[in-house]
C-alpha cells in the first residue's frame, strides 16, 4: 500500500488478470441487445443486458462473418467471444466472435455447419455459376402456390414480359415434407426444360425458411442444369441455397426482375438500333448522291458535246481575230493607197502642163525626151493644157543638164 | 442450355454485331454495295433479336410431379 501505481499500470495488471482467466477467454453470454450501433468502420457496438445489469460488447469488422442476421435492439442473443479490458477507458467489454439469436440457436449451428461443409466441398465456387440468359422464354418457379411470392413473381415477370411462359411447380415450402417437395420441384422443372428457375418463398422466421437450408435442397440446386435464382425471404435472410444458386435475389419480386428482361425497353433498344441503321444508311446514300453529282459535273465537263462547244467557241474566236486582222490590213492598205493617190496626184502630167510644161511627141506618137530624136524639119506635136500645137523643128542644140529627181 | 447457346448467337452477341455494323456504316469510305450489305445485315440482326421473343401472351401453367401441365 506504500507504493502508488500509475493508471496504466493498474489497467494493464487487470488486463493481464482477465487474459489469464480461462473462462473469460472463451465465454458465451446470453442477453438482450441494446444501444446497437453499426459503425461505418464495420464494427458493431452494443450492450447486452438482463434485469440485473449490462455489459459493453463490440464485434469488430473482421469478425462479422460470425453474425448472419441484422441484429437490432431487443434481440435475445447469445454472444460468444472473450471478455477483456479496454485499457484506455479502464473498462472491460465482451469482444464478440459469434452472435446467434436465441431460439434459433440450434438451427443456426446446423446452418453454419452445413454451410461450412458445402463450402469446403466447393459447391459455392464461382466457376460452377451459370449465367442467367438474357432472353427467358420459359420461366420455372418452385414455390408455394398460395402466398404472396408466386403472385409477386407472376405480376413482375408478366409486367416486364407478357410473353414469358411461367411454369409453377407448386411446392410445400415449410414444415413436414417441404425439402422433398422443393427437391422434386427443382428436378421436375429441370427435366421439363425451362430457361431459368426461381426457387424460393416469401419472408418468415428462420424455422419457416429452414427447408432452404437443407442439404438435399442445396444439392438439387447445385445439380440442376438450369440456371437457378434463389429468392428466399427478405433481403436480410440468407439461406444455404443462396450460396449454391447461380444468382441470389433478395426477394421473389427481385428474382422475377432478374430473370425476366423488360420487353418494352428491349423493343425500345431494337427501335433505336433500327433508327440508327436507317439514319446511317440515309447518310451513306446522301454522300453517294453528292459524289455522283460531282462526278457527273466532271463527266459533263469532258463530254464530246462540251468539247465541241469549246472548239466552236475557239473557232469563233479565231474567226473574229482573222476578221479583225483583215480589217486592219485593209484599212492600212487603203490608207497607203490614199497616200499614193495623193502622191500621184502631185505627179499628174496635167498639173505639170498647167504649170507651163509641155509634152512633146513625134509623128509616130513617141515621147520626145532628147534632141537626138529629131532633126530639123521634123514635125512635132506639143501638148499643153487645153490642146496641142503642131510645129516644125528649126534647129536643135544639146545642153548638158544635171538630172534632178 | 449451353449447347443451344452455341448454336444460336446470344442477344449480347447480336447486339455487339449490330454495333459493328453501325460502325461499318458510319465509315465514310464504305462502298455503296457494302453499305447495302451492312444495312441488310443489321436489319436481319434486329429481326432475329426481335424474334427471340415469341409474341404470344401466355397463361401461367403449373406442372405436376409427373410433368403434366395444367393451368394455374
Amino acid at each position: 500500500m506504500n507504493k502508488a501505481w500509475s493508471v496504466g499500470e493498474v489497467n494493464r495488471y487487470i488486463s493481464n488478470m482477465f487474459g489469464q482467466d480461462f473462462l473469460l477467454r472463451n465465454i458465451a453470454v446470453q442477453g438482450e441487445v441494446s444501444n446497437c450501433k453499426y459503425h461505418t468502420s464495420g464494427h458493431i457496438y452494443f450492450s447486452l443486458k438482463d434485469e440485473t445489469g449490462a455489459i459493453a460488447c463490440v464485434m469488430f469488422a473482421g469478425q462479422r462473418k460470425g453474425l448472419a442476421f441484422r441484429m437490432k435492439d431487443g434481440d435475445n442473443v447469445i454472444v460468444s467471444g472473450s471478455v477483456s479490458v479496454y485499457e484506455r477507458d479502464g473498462r472491460y467489454q465482451l469482444y464478440a466472435r459469434q452472435i446467434t439469436l436465441v431460439g434459433a440457436g440450434l438451427l443456426y449451428e446446423k446452418y453454419l455447419a452445413l454451410k461450412q461443409e458445402l463450402e469446403e466441398m466447393g459447391m459455392f465456387a464461382p466457376q460452377y455459376k451459370q449465367p442467367i440468359p438474357r432472353v427467358v422464354r420459359r420461366l420455372g418457379v418452385v414455390t408455394a402456390p398460395t402466398g404472396a411470392a408466386v403472385q409477386d413473381i407472376r405480376n413482375i415477370a408478366l409486367r416486364r414480359n407478357p410473353y414469358v411462359q411461367i411454369i409453377l411447380y407448386p411446392a410445400l415450402v415449410q414444415g413436414e415434407g417441404a425439402k422433398e417437395s422443393i427437391v422434386k420441384g427443382i428436378q421436375t422443372l429441370d427435366k421439363a426444360g425451362v430457361d431459368v428457375m426461381i426457387v424460393g418463398r416469401g419472408g418468415g422466421s428462420i424455422e419457416d425458411l429452414w427447408a432452404f437450408n437443407e442439404e438435399c435442397v442445396a444439392r438439387a440446386v447445385f445439380e440442376c442444369e438450369t440456371p437457378v435464382i434463389s429468392a428466399v425471404g427478405h433481403e436480410t435472410d440468407t439461406t444455404i441455397i443462396d450460396y449454391v444458386a447461380d444468382l441470389r435475389a433478395p426477394t421473389p419480386s427481385a428474382a422475377a426482375e432478374l430473370a425476366v428482361m423488360d420487353v418494352a425497353s428491349f423493343d425500345q433498344q431494337l427501335m433505336q438500333y433500327r433508327n440508327r441503321l436507317d439514319r446511317d444508311m440515309m447518310n451513306v446514300l446522301q454522300n453517294k448522291r453528292q459524289q455522283l453529282a460531282q462526278l457527273k459535273l466532271r463527266v459533263t465537263a469532258s463530254s464530246p458535246e462540251n468539247q465541241l462547244l469549246q472548239k466552236k467557241q475557239y473557232l469563233d474566236e479565231l474567226s473574229n481575230r482573222l476578221q479583225y486582222r483583215m480589217q486592219e490590213k485593209y484599212t492600212a492598205s487603203r490608207n497607203r493607197l490614199e497616200l499614193f493617190i495623193e502622191k500621184l496626184n502631185g505627179l499628174s502630167p496635167l498639173r505639170r502642163l498647167s504649170r507651163g510644161y509641155a509634152y512633146v511627141e513625134d509623128d509616130k506618137g513617141s515621147c520626145l525626151t532628147s534632141v537626138s530624136q529629131v532633126k530639123a524639119g521634123d514635125s512635132v506635136k506639143i501638148h499643153v493644157t487645153d490642146g496641142y500645137i503642131r510645129a516644125l523643128v528649126q534647129e536643135k542644140e544639146t545642153i548638158e543638164r544635171r538630172e534632178e529627181n | 442450355m449451353q449447347e443451344q447457346e452455341k448454336k444460336e448467337p446470344t442477344l449480347e452477341e447480336n447486339f455487339s454485331q449490330l454495333e459493328q455494323v453501325i460502325r461499318n456504316l458510319e465509315n465514310r469510305e464504305i462502298s455503296l454495295e457494302d453499305s447495302f450489305k451492312e444495312y441488310q445485315k443489321g436489319m436481319q440482326l434486329i429481326k432475329s433479336c426481335s424474334e427471340t421473343i415469341d409474341r404470344v401472351e401466355k397463361k401461367m401453367l403449373k406442372i405436376s410431379e409427373n410433368g403434366e401441365y395444367s393451368e394455374f
